[in-house]
């Protein structure tokens, strides 16, 4: 395997979003299944997670609860607002539009 | 709402800001936790899980103010910040901060107190309603401007006027107002009857007057101020409908003026009348004397040029001005009642503005040059810091800020100064400053006050901005903190500014200064020592004739006389026109001059010189005997070539009672020498003198004494009462205080001028004392070298002496170019001195020179003291 593939600029917003759409998820847990899922290629770098998901709460397309994880401990659970679900449509929108048109560009030349 | 929400959240951030950090921080924490776990669980040893989880994470501390950074405070935190780590800075040097800040709020301060004065007499406006469509009207005639209007001529523009809706007139005089106690006499306005509505809304209590107060039997009615309201009549609120004594009359009050109204009105004129009457605006009378202070209220829409435009109009249109006469060449000026009114000061305050103006900037010279060296001493800490990671902004952000708390402070110091001074510039300002009463710092004094120091910082703070600006890391650290050319130009450069501006400061100190010691030695015409006078309202002759003999017969007096009006007191002068016999026309309007009634021995008592002929005798009252006594310039300009004694001159009269005025012809049987009667330094008008019983007035006595007599003045109080008890006595006073007065205006500008000047110097001083002390200390091994290798003490002196001096000589060559562009603003103000004189620049070039060396010389001789041994080890 080799060097885990740096994040496409600006999709990382649509990676967290799309992660915590389904339940809440605390940062770790975030980090963790977007790497699971991208089957260990995309690798969340912490200097930027943490930032982006504060970033995304600021826009109040995030909130933010403190709960208690199966372990026991305290963890901040991040979930999607009604303003987050929107922005994720429109992001998702977006990339399909903007990988597809990469596709065509990569696979014509 | 989506932007309430992130309101709502970024307000959370701002006012719960630790926990939220402390929050942040569990968050990272956990995280940590969790990879360590993973670590642990993956088969390390838990301190090796640590190193593993920290190292995968990164830099902790920077991915927390990331996030902080998303939460939109991350600027005021800094700022906050920069501010905690400036005033533990400040406070770690405190000899820097001590001067910059004493040097920032003498500059700084010095502005504020000169602006408070500026923005009372030229920002704020009257305080009267529409006070900027308030207009004042002077007359002119021939080689005179500024002169009162006659009825006639009120009238007559009455008529014609479009652009004014309301135009008043009103002339002081005094008078004796009855009441509780003591007859008091007091100011007393003859006002036309629409006059005192245009400055003042509603009066008090009552009414003002209307056209039915000056029908020919109504009953004398007459206004109160609201001061003499409260002080004669004890503030009877059923005061309105009542009948008052009033001179030899009684008259009805109809009104009292609001307490806080006062007068703003030009030619030294009282702020406080306590007596109004109305009189009708008689245009029957052409020719009649000229007497009205005339205010106008313009027209919504109308401006003053318009109605200058108008009255020229107007002017040329008055032409058959005295019945039979055609006079040409009547002139009306319209002015702003503001601007007319500052006029005497404007120039003044202008002045002093930009000499302030100039003592900021040499402050912010010095405090330049001050953080200048305290940049390249801290130039080891800037670079470590910027070597950590802080980016360039965010170094010149901390720098800013660091001049702003600086300039703040110095800002709040500043107004204690400016306070201070205030005060000081309340105790002398000249009487043309009296009227204003309004001079306390307001929130326009505040804002203007920290705007300067806000500006000062950013111009100052430039500076060493540059230094950090041109920051090189590897050179710094390696250069650890010694100066460069580029810091030695820069201070080279703001010394010399600094000793420039100080320059044009103390030349024009020193014009204003040698103005004032040549007014010193002007010779008013009269000699004020050991003579007193007071002021009574209009006495009949024989009262005067023997209230004279009663006073002269007091212990110690040598000689009592009276005169209409005292030498240089300007409140309610008489002139007029005088021509002499076989004048023609146009002759008759081109000579004025101003009108004293006085009583024999009057020119004795002051000490002026009667140069020919004879004083008045008491003889000399009669109708069919006629006389005058004129002074040398007017005698001269009537009579250029002949005798004027015994020649006839016609002069108007008013033998039948004050304000009765006739015309009549006069022989001349005596020639005074001029005595300068408005002002020290200009001839405004010649004099005419008649005898008192020609032109009953209201009169000043006064009284030469061989010295100091006690209780001279309660004696002829008591004579006065003596004589008539309900005659009062005002203004009394030495004719010196006069005399003061008179110089008070030069005074004030030269004193003030000379405080900038000292403040310059000092400040000019302490900037090259410090620039040069702080060069000895930074080039302590080099001289330590230079002696090892056979330099003498003195050359080190000489390195050290010229270095300063230098800078100073620069500096006095650009101050003495510049003097000599500015200094021909001031020719205004001076007198018996010219702006370009050579000997104030010898003078001035010899100060800065002899305290420049001074300043250069204290650490040159520490230089000359440097031990080499010590000073190469100092490395």
């Amino acid at each position: 395997m080799g060097k885990p593939s740096d994040l496409v600029q600006g999709t990382l917003d649509l990676l967290i979003l799309k992660t915590i759409s389904l339940e809440p998820k605390h940062g770790w847990a975030i980090a963790k299944r977007i790497q699971q899922i991208s089957g260990e290629v995309l690798q969340v770098q912490q200097g930027s997670l943490y930032p982006a998901l504060h970033r995304l709460e600021q826009k109040a397309w995030i909130k933010s609860k403190w709960a208690e994880t199966e372990t026991g401990r305290k963890a901040k659970f991040y979930s999607l607002t009604a303003g987050g679900r929107a922005q994720l449509e429109k992001e998702t929108a977006n990339w399909s539009r903007l990988s597809a048109a990469i596709d065509l560009v990569v696979e014509t030349s | 709402m989506l932007w309430t929400q992130r309101l709502w959240l970024r307000l959370q951030t701002l006012f719960r800001g630790g926990r939220a950090a402390q929050q942040l921080h569990d968050e990272v924490q956990f995280h940590l936790d969790q990879q360590i776990a993973e670590n642990i669980a993956a088969g390390m040893s838990p301190e090796k899980a640590r190193h593993a989880a920290k190292r995968t994470f990164g830099n902790v501390t920077l991915v927390q103010e990331d996030a902080r950074r998303t939460w939109g405070w991350m600027w005021l935190e800094q700022f906050a910040q920069d501010l905690r780590f400036g005033a533990r800075s400040l406070r770690k040097s405190p000899g820097f901060a001590t001067v910059a800040i004493l040097t920032l709020a003498l500059g700084i301060g010095a502005n504020t107190a000169i602006f408070s004065v500026v923005n009372a007499v030229l920002l704020r406006p009257l305080p009267y309603p529409d006070a900027d469509r308030l207009a004042i009207i002077w007359s002119g005639l021939g080689t005179v401007n500024r002169a009162v209007a006659s009825t006639y001529e009120l009238f007559e523009i009455r008529q014609r006027t479009k652009e004014f809706d309301q135009i008043g007139g009103i002339w002081v005089t005094n008078g004796t107002l009855p009441g509780e106690g003591d007859p008091e006499q007091v100011k007393v306005g003859i006002v036309t009857s629409n006059f005192l509505p245009i400055l003042c809304p509603r009066p008090a209590l009552g009414r003002f007057f209307q056209a039915q107060d000056e029908a020919p039997n109504a009953p004398w009615t007459v206004v109160l101020s609201h001061g003499a309201w409260a002080r004669r009549f004890g503030s009877d609120p059923s005061i309105v409908g009542k009948s008052v004594r009033y001179g030899d009359a009684s008259a009805v009050v109809i009104g009292v003026l609001p307490e806080d109204f006062r007068f703003y009105l030009p030619g030294g004129f009282p702020s406080n009348v306590d007596v109004f009457y109305s009189v009708p605006v008689d245009g029957s009378q052409p020719g009649g004397p000229g007497w009205l202070h005339l205010v106008g209220h313009l027209r919504p829409g109308s401006n003053i040029a318009r109605a200058q435009a108008e009255a020229d109009a107007i002017a040329t249109q008055i032409h058959n001005w005295d019945g039979n006469q055609n006079i040409n060449g009547l002139r009306l000026s319209v002015y702003s009642l503001q601007a007319d009114d500052v006029r005497e000061v404007r120039g003044t305050l202008l002045l002093l503005f930009g000499g302030v103006g100039f003592v900021l900037l040499i402050a912010c010279a010095n405090v330049a040059n001050l953080l200048l060296a305290r940049s390249t001493r801290r130039l080891r800490e800037t670079t470590v810091r910027a070597a950590l990671g802080a980016s360039r902004g965010r170094l010149i952000r901390q720098l800013l800020t660091e001049n702003l708390l600086l300039a703040a402070i110095g800002a709040v110091a500043a107004l204690g100064v400016g306070w201070l001074a205030l005060r000081a510039i309340l105790a002398a300002r000249p009487p043309s400053l009296l009227n204003f009463n309004r001079l306390t710092p307001d929130f326009t004094v505040l804002a203007f006050t920290f705007l300067v120091a806000i500006l000062a910082s950013a111009f100052f703070g430039l500076a060493p901005l540059f230094a950090a600006g041109r920051l090189n890391l590897t050179q710094s650290l390696k250069e650890g903190g010694r100066s460069t050319a580029a810091r030695n130009r820069w201070t080279a450069f703001l010394v010399c500014a600094e000793v420039a501006l100080g320059f044009v400061l103390l030349a024009g100190t020193g014009l204003l200064m040698r103005t004032f010691m040549n007014i010193l030695r002007v010779d008013p015409g009269f000699r004020a020592e050991n003579v007193l006078s007071f002021q009574i309202s209009t006495p009949k002759y024989e009262m005067l004739h023997e209230l004279q003999q009663r006073i002269a017969a007091l212990p110690g007096v040598q000689s009592v006389s009276a005169v209409s009006h005292l030498p240089l007191v300007e409140a309610a002068n008489w002139y007029a026109n005088y021509w002499k016999e076989g004048a023609s026309e146009e002759e008759q309007h081109t000579v004025m001059a101003d009108h004293r009634s006085i009583l024999p021995g009057y020119f004795n008592t002051i000490g002026a010189t009667l140069l020919r002929g004879r004083d008045f005798t008491e003889s000399d009252n009669a109708a069919d005997q006629h006389v005058t006594i004129i002074d040398d310039v007017l005698a001269r300009e009537l009579w250029p070539n002949e005798d004027a004694l015994g020649k006839k001159l016609n002069v108007s009269d008013s033998p039948k009672g004050a304000y009765q005025f006739e015309r009549d012809w006069a022989v001349v049987v005596g020639i005074v020498k001029h005595i300068q009667c408005h002002s020290l330094t200009v001839m405004v008008r010649p004099q005419i003198y008649v005898p008192y019983q020609l032109a009953p007035r209201p009169v000043s006595i006064v009284i030469l004494t061989a010295g100091a007599v006690p209780d001279l003045a309660a004696s002829a109080r008591a004579q006065v009462a003596f004589l008539n008890k309900d005659m009062a006595v005002s203004q009394v006073a030495p004719l010196s205080d006069y005399l003061t007065r008179a110089r008070s205006q030069s005074r004030f500008a030269s004193l003030l001028a000379a405080s900038l000047g000292a403040i310059a110097l000092l400040l000019a001083c302490i900037g090259i004392y410090g620039v040069l002390s702080y060069s000895v200390a930074q080039r302590t091994g080099e001289i330590g070298v230079r002696m090892a290798i056979g330099a003498q003490r003195w050359d080190v002196l000489r390195m050290v002496l010229g270095q300063g001096l230098t800078s100073a000589a620069l500096g006095l060559t650009a101050g003495l170019l510049l003097s000599l562009i500015l200094m021909p603003l001031l020719a205004g103000m001076l007198f018996g001195v010219t702006p370009a004189d050579p000997v104030n620049y010898i003078l001035i070039c010899a100060l800065v020179l002899t305290v420049s060396t001074l300043a250069a010389f204290l650490p040159a001789r520490h230089a000359m003291g440097i031990n080499p041994i010590a000073a190469l080890r100092h490395e």
